[in-house]
């Protein structure tokens, strides 16, 4: 089965790989926002995904250890893992301490960071672009660049949450 | 001279309890998986570390050059063991004698 699905929050894409599983498909493979599905038995796997720290080199060695720990490597996107545990080999949460989730949201705001710049210099560029030419081709393209930059924000404020609420029950 | 590897020891503790017991796990040679069994055996199951907090936790202990690598198996599957360096040691005593401080100031509650 494919599945057409844009997620910019990883959290939530967790939950709906997790869902799934539990109606009965597994995740296989994504690209370009297509998921593929296989049949499986419902609940059979729990996912979680990561963000690795650069694109290759150390890429065979992350995925040597997760699979020492148990933990599958299914799918890979630009720095983004899907990673898989069978249900049957225990509860499966990559971050398990204050520290490393502090650590976790911290990477994953400074990659939205980045690409937030990337997409606010190509927003003007086409606002520019739309203003000059006044073709709505441009337009278009400039409202959804400012789309983007607002999802983008958004994901970044999560990520300052979600770090200050760990800080805190780290103090408390 | 400014001794760079003290003031690194002063500013490593106190260890989170993932380090801590990261330390411990790796006094004999340990991989991944044998690390995550062995914490939660000592702990009775109260400290199960992910596999990500794990493998931050130790390339960055390598990089500090608190534990090394002791040997990887290229022929049956590509599983490194890591072992506890004496600098190492050297912070996870520091550690001990830091709780131990605590420990016997706590008794203080009961006099």
């Amino acid at each position: 089965m494919l599945k057409f699905k844009l997620y910019y929050d990883k959290d939530a894409e967790e939950d709906w790989l997790k869902k799934m599983c539990l109606n009965g498909w597994a995740f296989k493979k994504f690209f370009l926002g297509f998921y593929t599905f296989e049949q499986c038995e419902p609940g059979e796997y729990n996912y979680q995904i990561d963000l690795l720290d650069n694109w290759n080199g150390y890429k065979d060695d992350y995925a040597a250890f997760m699979e020492d720990a148990g933990v599958e490597v299914v799918g890979q996107w630009w720095r983004w893992v899907y990673l898989q545990k069978k249900a049957t080999d225990g509860p499966f949460e990559m971050y398990t301490d204050v520290d490393s989730k502090i650590s976790q949201y911290s990477k994953i705001r400074n990659f939205f960071k980045v690409a937030l710049i990337l997409e606010v210099i190509c927003f003007f560029m086409e606002l520019m672009a739309t203003v000059n030419t006044g073709s709505y081709i441009f337009g278009i393209f400039t409202v959804l660049l400012a789309v983007i930059s607002l999802a983008m924000l958004k994901i970044i404020w999560k990520c300052n949450w979600k770090i200050e609420q760990y800080k805190h029950e780290k103090e408390t | 001279m400014i001794d760079w590897r003290l003031i690194d020891l002063d500013n490593s503790t106190p260890l989170t309890e993932a380090l801590f017991y990261i330390l411990l796990a790796v006094r004999t040679p340990n991989h991944g998986y044998g690390i995550i069994q062995n914490v939660s055996e000592m702990t009775d199951g109260r400290v199960t570390l992910g596999p990500g907090t794990l493998y931050g936790a130790i390339n960055s202990m390598l990089t500090k050059g608190w534990i090394s690598l002791y040997s990887e198996d290229k022929e049956s599957r590509k599983k490194k063991e890591y072992l506890i360096t004496n600098i190492g040691k050297e912070v996870f005593q520091n550690e001990v004698k830091r709780l131990n401080e605590l420990i016997k100031n706590a008794k203080k509650i009961d006099d």
